[in-house]
């Protein structure tokens, strides 16, 4: 996930790499110092700028103007919290990135002396990027082979430990300045790999530290299961597992003007008998006054759903989410039974075996 | 991909973890679907057996004794790097991992060692693999599973749950199954199954099922492009409304600045020849109408 500028330049700082003098604010009455400052939205998405998250104030009454403008408004559907406000560096103005290439299964180098906000017009020939092994020193030789520069060659090999060490799938530094003081990181852009935290102690305080931002990331670490919210005022809560099919469900039902207010991989194989997993997800669900209908869709390959029928039916009397209408379609290991034994218990749920007619009653529920 | 080629019925296949609680129920589930399952690696129950499976602390041991080539791993994901470090080591020539959740460095490792020992690595976590009617590896249910024409290639397990079942209604089965899984970096990707699929005989169409993020729908169409495959490949791609920055429950379907959309997805395997799809049953129904069903 990618961390807020801010959190990237704390592990930028604890890795040895300069970056300018800054203050998190999140009051809009703060006083600034009567002095240039850049104020940034300090969101998890990229392109910030280009939406209108990143201002140049040239003294306090600006800085002033241009918080009260950023904090509170919305960065691409992220509400801005908190504003990362700072000295103005100085300098020539570079990019400085490490990433996976997942195709190439190497990391890959990439340096172009002219960063800045236009650096995706460069065409990325080998005089600017190299593929190299996972290891400090083929970092270090793939960036000596774009530079000669030593205060970014530096940089670049702190940041080669910090990729290695935290694990990182990308650390972007765009614009990286270079001047006569040295190399000293205008922006950061690091990328965890969710799947390492549970041995990056490390990363879990600094993203603990800075909850409201990643809801996601933290719902999976404390509860092993991924549940992203995807439209707080959406109408359908979706009760679903398996990445893909829940993904392909949430087009579908949104290419139909249906809301999902949730993506859920809720993992069915590892209940473990017990609906609890089931209720935190309805509680959630709860909290959506915009909620007109659950949509329970479970392909079972092997989770025997006699038994989730059972479970689904104790967490529904556990959290009935208001008694919103239920449509469920169960296919699958065991499917026929539990269907049957779904409509003795509760008449009042829509159930299905195709997926498709499920679809259009959920729809016509949302509408 | 040779190993994959010649992956049977007959393969002896080693099952790493085999007595943990899913290790244990899907040997048993391979085994009766016809998978040639020859031993197991237990730290706990070494020395003993699992319905007349025979149990060993390593694979070295394993392989030594019950000559397996190919294995399935069924670790969890903090220990996959090292169990498949162990299988390469021990000799085996497939290997294929089902853990959700291993470390994005680790695959990396794990991609290189096994391409320098020329060992086809499916995972880090796949759902599986499987010649429908004969043996597989790894999770696909059996309600899904028949064998036929279609050649399944798949990122997620459940979607491809959904489109394997649904084209079984219709009488139309599988010629081979085969999950890439979810990661960004993975043993084996879409464009490297492309040879396979030329010359695979039984296989008369592909079904690829790729989503958001990642390039390797995009690399897919670059080989299919350069090498057109002379049979027809319908995709279905998902995750059109994925949150930006947010991994959808897979680690690979993350999307940053535009690049990894369905829309770049689209246009090159459309501009490779083949047919995308936005839904399930409209993939469902193209593929039966090619084969003269009725969808």
């Amino acid at each position: 996930m990618l961390l807020v500028e801010s959190d990237g330049k704390a592990l930028l700082r604890h890795y040895g790499i300069a970056v300018p003098e800054g203050l998190v604010i999140s009051d809009a009455t703060w006083a600034p110092p009567q002095a240039p400052r850049v104020v940034k939205a300090q969101v998890t998405v990229g392109g910030r700028g280009k939406a209108g998250g990143v201002a140049l104030c040239r003294d306090a009454a600006e800085t002033q103007a241009a918080l009260a403008r950023i904090l509170g408004s919305s960065i691409k559907g992220h509400a801005v919290h908190a504003c990362l406000v700072e000295a103005p560096a100085t300098g020539r103005e570079c990019y400085l990135s490490i990433m996976l290439d997942a195709g190439a299964g190497a990391l890959r180098v990439t340096f172009i002396a002219e960063g800045g906000v236009e650096v995706e017009s460069h065409a990325l020939t080998p005089a600017l990027t190299r593929l190299c092994a996972p290891d400090e020193a083929s970092i270090t030789a793939a960036l000596a082979a774009l530079t000669d520069d030593a205060a970014v060659r530096e940089v670049g090999a702190r940041l080669a430990t910090l990729f290695l060490r935290e694990e990182l799938m990308l650390a972007e530094i765009n614009p990286l300045f270079v001047g006569p003081c040295g190399a000293i990181a205008g922006d950061a852009k690091l990328v965890l790999d969710g799947n390492a935290l549970h041995r990056q102690p490390g990363q879990e305080s600094l993203l603990r530290a800075n909850a409201a931002l990643y809801p996601d990331a933290l719902r999976k670490l404390d509860e092993g299961f991924d549940y992203v919210e995807l439209d707080p005022k959406g109408s359908i809560g979706l009760i679903t597992t398996g990445a893909g099919l829940s993904m392909m469900l949430v087009d579908e039902l949104t290419a139909r003007g249906a809301h999902p207010i949730n993506f859920l991989d809720i993992r069915t194989g590892q209940l473990r008998g017990s609906p609890a997993r089931l209720i935190r997800v309805l509680e959630w669900l709860s909290e959506h006054p915009s909620l007109r209908v659950l949509f329970v869709n479970i392909f079972a390959g092997i989770t025997d759903q006699r038994e989730f029928a059972q479970l689904l039916a104790a967490a529904l009397q556990a959290q009935p989410c208001g008694g919103v209408p239920v449509v469920a379609r169960l296919v699958g290991n065991g499917s026929e039974e539990a269907r049957a034994w779904l409509a003795a218990a509760r008449p009042d749920i829509a159930i299905f075996e195709d997926l498709e007619p499920s679809i259009a009653r959920v729809a016509e529920y949302a509408a | 991909m040779k190993a994959l080629a010649e992956f049977s019925a007959r393969t002896p296949v080693l099952v790493q973890g085999a007595s943990g609680r899913m290790g244990r129920r899907h040997t048993q589930l391979m085994r009766d679907y016809g998978t040639n399952i020859a031993a197991g690696t237990s730290l706990r129950e070494a020395g003993g057996t699992i319905d007349g499976i025979p149990l060993f602390t390593d694979c070295l041991a394993a392989v030594r004794e019950s000559g397996a080539s190919a294995s399935i791993c069924m670790v969890p994901p903090l220990e996959t790097r090292s169990a498949v470090e162990e299988a390469v080591a021990a000799g085996i020539t497939l290997i294929v991992t089902i853990a959700e959740g291993v470390p994005v460095h680790d695959a990396l490792h794990l991609r290189r060692l096994t391409r320098q020992h020329n060992v086809t690595w499916i995972g880090a976590s796949t759902p599986g693999i499987a010649l429908p009617g004969q043996a597989k590896l790894g999770f696909l249910p059996n309600v899904a599973l028949a064998p036929g024409p279609v050649a399944l290639l798949t990122k997620s397990g459940t979607l491809s749950y959904e489109v394997g079942f649904r084209l079984v209604q219709l009488g139309l089965g599988q010629s081979l199954w085969l999950g890439v899984g979810g990661d960004a970096v993975k043993g084996t990707r879409f464009a490297e199954l492309l040879p396979l699929m030329a010359q695979h005989g039984p296989t008369e169409a592909v079904v690829l099922i790729g989503e958001v993020g990642g390039t390797e729908e995009e690399e897919f169409a670059a080989a299919l492009a350069a090498r057109p495959l002379g049979k027809p490949v319908l995709c279905l791609l998902a995750g059109r409304e994925a949150k930006e920055g947010v991994a959808m429950g897979h680690a690979g379907a993350l999307i940053y600045g535009g690049a990894g959309t369905l829309a770049s997805k689209t246009a090159a395997l459309t501009a490779a020849g083949a047919e995308v799809f936005a839904t399930t049953t409209a993939l469902v129904t193209r593929c039966a109408g090619l084969f003269g069903r009725l969808g």
